[in-house]
């Protein structure tokens, strides 16, 4: 029993790779209305996101649906003439399909960050470069770190008398002052930090890695299964099984059992992490159930 | 067996003749608690440094230290970084990661282990420790005593045999620093861990310990059991000032024996005549009746989504009078400075600063010869290369400062100790010739004498007729300070008297010179206090 952010990072970024991976390169909209159907199903579940993010995804699709038909003049069915321009249902069409990639695409990445927390990032690095990893984690620390001593800088000036925000010298001369404090601050206790690492055998010798994750037969479950689902997408689709044109007329061209599989095959895909947290949640309060 | 020895130790930095060690000589036992004492500048960190190969400053060095017979310059570079852990004075600085967990890997990491030995290793550490509730929390969630803790995991995942500490508790507020030291108390009882640490705060660690070190001015005054020593140390009254209670009181009062925790202290009093006075005069309040500061039904919160952190919470400073407010770690002490500097603002409630509310105040008047607000970290106060540059900064009158930092002009801030950085600080902060003061945990990191001088201070201020709000931790200095003390507990005022009141009503939030000699005397809690009643015994 493990939610999908418990899986390993590799299984997970291997995942967003294929299942977003597909929803780019295939403008087809079957495709894409199941894609968004998965991601956004998702995203709810988890509540990953805010209501106001929804509805600037909403607004950007609505954007993309408009805009095409204005500028595409294409395809055989006109529905009204603007200014001597025929907007088209293909082209609308069309806007609405690459809208539908467009939102797909970012709810996928939403989803993704939401998941992907700064430490399983810096294990993926730490496979490609453990120094790498290292000094993204010094990186991270001392991002935080300087903010929060700015920002106590600042408040400890005002509180004497020594920091005007009224117009805006002020308020860059303030500002350049923090910064050059800040700059000192952080070489006095960059020696801390140094002398800190080396006592504690830095630069000793060979460097292991340590991670708090590790990879268990549901990783590599889920790993086949991604690969395997991802496979059965892109290979009907490159034998072109699976095609949709757009002008003159929309069309819709299906050829037997390869383009069922390539359907089948992605909504398996995209239901596949909905399947990990159905069942998650479902065992949980199933145990749960038995305290 | 004799892990670590010293044998005519002498050091002096380069292009300096003076020598910070002078031909020091002791050796350590296998599970030895060491406690190394001595005032500011007395060679302390320069010693504890030069045990730690990795750490050792560069300069003219004889003599030699020897850990378990091997000289350490003869230590490889892995068994230096294993054998011989180091924890110095900043938690914050010292944490190298972003994560917890990979805060605890780091040496281990360093030292090229397999996975498998690393897990098996930090988890054992985290849960001995008790680090297990914030494993994967990242570092800047921690509190100052958490960070410190995982620190000492850090270093303590290596298996040190010796664990060297450099004025660990400093930068910790009492509670936590009391935690800390009873951890090592138990890593030392549990494992037979040598443990070696310099500290200015002694009330808790005499008490614990089996061999007091004690240097001055580079020299070694003696090492030994603290019983054997106390005779030496108390002859100076420098060093006699920083021990614990009970053995300040037994010294004032003439006694021949050496108590050094509380219940030796009783065990003392006991024994003695019991004093014809058992009461102090209570005390009046001496402040008038102007409000230097009110506030009345503040309600504060971070952020909507939070708790409040301040709850209608009323406070009145009278002009001419110094507060303290106390109250554990998170009661909302240091936001209530910043609530009443005008930094944060209420969502409810009113403010009023010397009788006009805050948001009458426009622009910098506010913070113009009205108030001023110290902060916990003074190193946040300074912004210049030298003391010189950063008192003209801030347009200090020398002339009207009630102490004297000439001696220090030409340093960098950073350089000073925490003693005169604070000073510097509190220079920078009385340059708008503030009338309300505000200070938040003024006596941290400060050794005995430092804090003597920061009260006689706040006297010389008070005389000037400023008001001064202190929050602090730091019970000790606010018996001896206070006026009027309040106890903060869940963003609201509870108890409000005056110190000699408050610390007598006080069971466990009170000084140890008042639960030393609670049920001999009545309202006795400083050392002072109870040595004139008991002195009064002596001349009828």
């Amino acid at each position: 029993m493990r939610a999908l952010d418990q899986y390993n990072p590799i299984t997970i970024a291997v995942y967003y790779l294929a299942v977003a991976g597909i929803a780019m390169l295939c403008m087809h909209p079957v495709l894409l209305f199941l894609s968004l159907c998965g991601a956004l199903a998702l995203c709810l579940m988890r509540r990953d996101l805010r209501t106001r993010t929804h509805a600037n995804f909403a607004a950007f699709f609505a954007l993309s649906v408009l805009i095409n038909p204005l500028f595409s003049h294409n395809g055989a069915t006109v529905l009204l003439v603007i200014n001597n321009a025929p907007i088209t249902a293909e082209a609308l069409f069309f806007g609405a399909t690459s809208g539908l990639a467009v939102l797909a695409v970012l709810y996928w990445f939403a989803s993704f960050s939401a998941i992907m927390k700064s430490d399983k990032l810096l294990y993926l690095f730490g496979k490609l470069s453990p120094r790498l990893s290292m000094i993204l984690s010094m990186a991270l620390r001392y991002v935080s770190l300087f903010a929060e001593q700015a920002k106590r800088i600042k408040q400890a000036q005002i509180a004497l008398g020594l920091y005007k925000e009224d117009n805006i010298i002020d308020r860059v001369r303030g500002g350049l002052r923090i910064f050059s404090v800040l700059i000192s601050w952080a070489l006095e206790n960059g020696i801390v930090t140094a002398g800190s690492m080396a006592a504690r055998g830095y630069g000793a010798g060979r460097r292991s890695h340590f991670s708090i994750f590790w990879f268990s037969w549901r990783d590599a479950l889920v790993l086949c299964l991604t690969l395997l689902l991802g496979a059965g997408t892109l290979i009907p689709y490159a034998l072109g099984t699976v095609t949709f044109t757009f002008y003159p007329t929309l069309h819709l061209h299906s050829a037997g059992a390869l383009s069922y599989l390539c359907y089948l095959s992605y909504g398996a895909l995209v239901a596949l992490p909905i399947l990990i947290e159905t069942e998650d949640t479902v065992k949980w309060k199933y145990l749960r159930s038995k305290i | 067996m004799e892990i670590l020895a010293l044998e005519n130790l002498t050091f002096s930095y380069p292009q300096s003749t003076r020598r910070v060690l002078d031909t020091v000589s002791f050796s350590i036992k296998e599970g030895e608690f060491c406690v190394m004492c001595g005032a500011t500048g007395s060679g302390k960190s320069t010693l504890l440094r030069l045990c730690k190969p990795s750490l050792a400053p560069t300069g003219q060095l004889d003599g030699q230290i020897l850990f378990k017979g091997t000289p350490l310059d003869r230590l490889s570079s892995r068994d230096a970084a294993m054998k011989i852990g180091f924890v110095c004075q900043q938690p914050d600085q010292q944490i190298v990661c972003d994560k917890v967990w990979h805060e605890l890997a780091f040496g281990l990491e360093n030292l090229g282990l397999p996975q498998k030995e690393i897990a098996l290793r930090v988890a054992e550490m985290a849960s001995y420790l008790g680090i297990e509730p914030w494993y994967d929390k990242p570092v800047s969630a921690l509190s100052g005593g958490q960070k410190q803790l995982l620190c000492l995991a850090s270093v303590m995942v290596m298996h040190p045999d010796v664990l060297i500490l450099d004025e660990p508790t400093s930068q910790l507020d009492p509670i936590a620093a009391a935690e800390f030291i009873h951890t090592l108390k138990k890593l030392n009882r549990d494992f037979s861990l040598t443990v070696l640490i310099a500290e200015h705060r002694l009330e808790e660690l005499v008490p614990i310990c089996d061999r007091l070190i004690v240097l001055e001015k580079g020299g070694l005054l003696g090492s030994d059991a603290p019983l054997s020593l106390m005779p030496s140390i108390a002859q100076r009254p420098q060093l006699l000032a920083s021990m614990p209670s009970a053995v300040r009181i037994a010294c004032a009062l003439g006694q021949k024996r050496y108590p050094l925790s509380v219940r030796q202290g009783r065990e003392m009093l006991a024994e003695l005549p019991a004093p014809r006075v058992r009461a102090l005069p209570e005390q009046t309040a001496l402040h008038g009746q102007s409000k230097a500061l009110q506030l009345t039904d503040v309600h504060f919160r971070y952020a909507r989504e939070l708790p409040d952190v301040l709850s209608s919470l009323s406070l009145s400073l009278y002009e001419g009078e110094t507060l303290c407010m106390l109250g554990g770690n998170g009661s909302g002490k240091s936001t209530l400075l910043a609530v009443a500097a005008g930094i944060f603002k209420p969502y409810a409630g009113k403010i009023e600063v010397l009788g006009k509310k805050i948001g009458q105040y426009k622009g910098q008047a506010l913070y113009d010869q009205c108030l001023s607000l110290l902060p916990q970290d003074v190193q946040t106060v300074f912004l210049c290369n030298t003391v010189h540059e950063e008192l003209a900064d801030a347009k200090v009158d020398h002339s009207a400062l009630p102490f004297d930092l000439s001696h220090l002009l030409n340093t960098h801030p950073y350089d000073l100790s925490g003693g005169e950085q604070q000073l510097v600080a509190l220079a920078k902060a009385l340059a708008t010739k503030p009338r309300v003061l505000l200070m938040d945990e003024p006596t941290k990191g400060l050794d005995a004498e430092k804090k003597a001088q920061l009260i006689e201070i706040l006297r010389a201020l008070k005389a000037d007729g400023v008001s001064i709000l202190i929050v602090t931790h730091d019970v000790e200095f606010a018996a001896l300070c206070a006026d009027r003390c309040v106890l903060l507990f869940r963003g609201q005022a509870v108890s409000d008297a005056l110190p000699r009141a408050f610390f007598a009503e006080n069971n466990f939030y009170t000084t140890a010179a008042r639960r030393l000699s609670r049920g001999f005397l009545d309202n006795a809690v400083t050392t002072q206090d109870v040595s004139a009643l008991y002195g009064k015994e002596g001349t009828p």
